[in-house]
């Protein structure tokens, strides 16, 4: 039990600075959100008299708080569920932008990470097994494939599948030629899987080599355990000795690591959304970072804090169960 | 004064006109846009540069307000031709006229027009967009209704120089509808409280004049279909699509194959796009793109670039012709030392003004302007002075990657001449930042070009003391002399200037002005920037061509926009 109120009491703490540092980092930008409005707008040509005044207005509404004073807002506001408004996409409220992003970014980059995990896991362990089979040809290419910059093989995949052969489309997390918005049709849901193939396609070749050559070696020496000798030698089947005894612990830092990669799943993949035009979290913390967007930072930020935290106690609390070791100190 | 005052430019926009010639569609005698071509259902697309998520706001005065609004929904009395120096055209008024002082200004309105609720559009309408609290400008004293159809403006001092602001850039919003929002509320940034019209989305069915009205919206979107009761006859293109992209190559890939219909948007390689045949292109360069310096010591500036002779020896050693041809693949155009758009504005560059600035570098001529202001090489080969090297920083936005190339040739080529300039890249923050309140030494960046084909508005906004701050102070709204320069026979020019509507008077004070720019390089100037503007000419017709460049053709820029939409049009 003291394990456990020891492990709360450090996510508590943890949270709080984490949030705190939400505040204040965004703060440290240069620049304010004002300034980078006008330049944005003066690079896209004239701006009316009027949105300059609305900008001289705006400005004008920022109340000459202390920091302080604001750090104290910003956790009641924080409280009542609050995020505020977001500068770049005014008047919209963070909480309504995260909102619509999640469910895109949680369903493409979440499945992908699980097909790349499952995916690696499984093929690692049988080229651990079956060292110099056509499985361990495999370590090569996709090692390679993901050391190359994920958005040079995603331009790669559009140039080819999208723009020459026509296969997929090039945008969007649905079709958005032919719809007006999300809809709850059979069509829509059909779209919505067309569209994301492609991207999901590229994260996971981009993602898979580092699984795939993690749970390999992990094979490796966990077959030169002597329990697996004694398996062996006990004539177990090898099917067993393969599943229970070298698989299921070799697989064991992996899933740490998978923990951790799972909580970062709700930041999105910045790149991605970007090259696919594809809603979700990554490109709201883009935007906001572009714009000095505080809000907008803070709640992002806020989010992806809490997904990673909250996988990471997760990890601990299935460890714990797993792994008594880890429970006591060394 | 003279007496020649009584103006010319906007009498004779109520008889110039190229939309009667059109015949079958033509409303009215003044000009009114004409579609072209047929009436389709094919939907036409357009990207004018929106990223997802797209928030849905049609207050054109809100900051997030999108492209459609401007032009599609919201008109403005005139439209202006960026690209040709021609009179504008009548839209919500049919002609205007000036006082001799230019301290009245007469509107007559177009008759006949009417909201897209139903409501008639009147003078009063005109009166509340001028004069609403959000809207209304700090040089004007009064706008009253003379009668139905006639609104005068009245100002306190000549405002001749604000004539494309009241004209071509004020959008006429309906009283009925935005007297209602007024006490609108919001929540700001920083959780202050926001008040008023600037608060308010107008995300539904906003009420305009223009030829479009808003059907659909979402964060990957938004349509809009034709106002069958515009002013102007019902446009041809029964629906729209604005699309939200988040990276030029998406866009670029959305056109070779066929899905985006008129987008503005830099291609390095156009033919690319155009040799099916599909698409037509036109290329309108108007905003230059120069070297801010922040040249006025006065006001706190730091850096060898405070000495005007350091700034005449860099423009000099510049090649202009090498970072058109390398950096901007060829595609810019020559600027004009006296930043008068060449071709459009060569009217207004006073005689024994150099019309373009030196498209190769002069290295020797750069080494004698140092040497005369008393510089010496040291053993490296580069220029100093009291033992001090001319050390500067060029910085431009990390990303924009024509932006980058030719700083990083100005670093070659001013080194050339034995100054040592070396470029870095900063974030879109930081650039944002270090200009408006002018902490650097140079930026490669841009300057807007002028609406109009006059560059008064540049030479006020962007080189005279009244529109900037010292160093450390930044930048109001509206005000764009981030070179901190201020002289003050520049600023007694551009006074007089702005008094006057005389053409004398006013090349007389432009002379004067230009002498100082030209000498002085606050500005460094490189190249007119290109914009290019793709369009599909299979599907559709009635697009701004080479031979009929009847509007400034980019699918972002409004109210002109608003225009080409009325009057584009089915191929078949």
């Amino acid at each position: 039990m003291k394990f456990y109120l020891r492990r709360i009491g450090f996510y508590a703490v943890t949270l709080w600075a984490a949030i705190s540092l939400n505040f204040f980092i965004p703060r440290l930008l240069p620049g304010d959100p004002f300034t980078i409005i006008m330049a944005k707008l003066q690079r896209a040509g004239d701006i009316s008299p009027q949105v300059e005044n609305t900008i001289r207005l705006m400005l004008g509404a920022a109340e000459d708080k202390s920091i302080w004073e604001q750090y104290a807002d910003y956790w009641a506001n924080l409280f009542q569920g609050n995020l505020g408004v977001s500068v770049t996409q005014f008047p919209t409220p963070v909480t309504e932008l995260i909102g619509d992003a999640l469910p895109w970014t949680l369903g493409l980059v979440g499945t992908a990470t699980v097909i790349s995990f499952v995916l690696g896991i499984g093929l690692g362990a049988l080229a651990g097994w079956k060292r110099g089979s056509w499985v361990d040809g495999l370590i090569p290419s996709t090692t390679m494939l993901q050391s190359l910059p994920y958005f040079w093989v995603a331009l790669i995949f559009i140039f080819v599948f999208s723009v020459t052969l026509r296969w997929f489309p090039i945008i969007g997390g649905y079709d958005v030629f032919g719809f007006n918005g999300p809809e709850w049709t059979w069509a829509f849901v059909g779209s919505v899987i067309y569209h994301a193939f492609l991207p999901a396609l590229t994260i996971v070749i981009s993602s898979v080599g580092g699984w795939l050559l993690g749970m390999r070696n992990m094979m490796v020496s966990t077959l030169s355990e002597d329990y697996i000798t004694t398996a062996e030698a006990k004539g177990l089947r090898p099917r067993r000795v393969f599943t229970t005894y070298a698989a299921r612990n070799a697989a064991m830092p992996s899933l740490a690591g998978f923990g951790v990669s799972l909580g970062f799943v709700v930041a999105g993949s910045l790149v991605m959304e970007q090259v696919f035009t594809y809603p979700g979290i990554g490109k709201l913390m883009i935007t906001a970072v572009r714009n000095n967007d505080y809000a907008l930072m803070q709640g992002t930020f806020l989010v992806i804090t809490l997904a990673v935290l909250a996988a990471l106690f997760l990890m601990d609390v299935i460890y714990g169960f797993i792994d008594p070791r880890t429970r006591h100190h060394g | 004064m003279a007496a020649a005052a009584l103006t010319s430019v906007t009498l004779l926009a109520a008889g110039c006109s190229g939309g009667d010639d059109n015949g079958d569609t033509g409303t009215g005698e003044t000009g009114a846009p004409a579609a072209e071509g047929a009436a389709t259902d094919r939907e036409l697309v357009i990207w004018a540069g929106s990223q997802t998520p797209i928030t849905a706001n049609f207050n054109p005065y809100a900051v997030g307000v999108l492209h459609l609004a401007n032009g599609g929904i919201y008109e403005t009395l005139f439209n202006y031709n960026k690209v040709k120096d021609v009179d504008p055209t009548p839209m919500l008024a049919e002609s205007s006229e000036w006082n001799a002082d230019g301290t009245e200004l007469t509107v007559k309105l177009r008759a006949g027009v009417t909201w897209n609720d139903g409501e008639a559009f009147t003078a009063d309408d005109v009166v509340y967009s001028f004069t609403n609290e959000t809207a209304k400008p700090s040089y004007l004293a009064d706008a009253k209704a003379a009668d139905d159809t006639t609104v005068v403006f009245s100002f306190d001092e000549p405002a001749f120089a604000n004539e494309f602001a009241i004209l071509g850039s004020t959008y006429i919003v309906p009283q009925h509808v935005f007297s209602t929002h007024e006490e609108d509320t919001g929540e700001s940034a920083e959780g202050g409280e926001i008040k008023g019209l600037i608060a308010w989305a107008n995300a539904e069915s906003p009420v305009g004049t223009g030829p479009y009205l808003l059907d659909t919206t979402s964060n990957a979107a938004y349509t809009a279909k034709a106002n069958p009761d515009y002013w102007g006859g019902a446009p041809k293109v029964a629906s729209l699509r604005y699309v939200g992209i988040d990276a030029n190559q998406s866009a670029e890939d959305l056109l070779t194959t066929g899905q985006i219909d008129w987008t503005t948007m830099f291609v390095p390689d156009p033919e690319r796009i155009t040799a099916s045949g599909a698409y037509g292109y036109v290329n309108t360069p108007v905003d230059p793109t120069v070297l801010y310096t922040c040249a006025n010591a006065d006001l706190g500036c730091e850096g060898a670039q405070t000495d005007v002779a350091v700034r005449q020896a860099l423009n000099l050693a510049i090649d202009r012709g090498t970072i058109n041809e390398k950096a901007f693949v060829g595609l810019a155009k020559e600027i004009s030392p006296t930043f008068a758009l060449l071709g459009r504005d060569d009217k207004w560059i006073a005689d024994g003004m150099p019309a373009e600035s030196p498209q190769t570098a002069d290295a020797a001529a750069a080494a004698k302007v140092l040497e005369d202001a008393g510089y010496t090489k040291d053993a490296d080969g580069f220029y100093g002075k009291d033992g001090k090297p001319v050390e500067l920083t060029l910085t431009s936005v990390d990303g924009w990657s024509d932006y980058n190339n030719a700083a990083k040739l100005i670093e070659e080529q001013a080194r050339a001449a034995g100054l040592k300039v070396t470029a870095s890249t900063i974030s879109w923050n930081e650039f944002a930042d270090a200009r408006v309140s002018g902490d650097f030494e140079l930026i490669m960046g841009g300057v807007v070009g002028t609406s109009i084909a006059d560059p008064f508005q540049i030479y006020r906004e962007w080189f005279t003391g009244d529109y900037t701050q010292k160093v450390g102070t930044a930048l109001e709204p509206g005000e764009w002399n981030f070179s901190r320069y201020a002289n003050d026979e520049v600023d007694a020019a551009v006074a007089t200037a702005s008094q006057t509507n005389d053409e004398a008077v006013k090349k007389e004070a432009y002379a004067t002005v230009q002498k100082h720019i030209v000498e002085d390089l606050p500005y460094i100037p490189l190249v007119v920037n290109a914009s290019q503007t793709f369009f599909n000419s299979t599907n559709y017709t009635g697009w701004p061509t080479e031979d009929d460049m009847y509007m400034f053709p980019p699918s972002w820029q409004g109210p002109s926009s608003g225009l080409i939409l009325s009057k584009v049009g089915g191929t078949e």
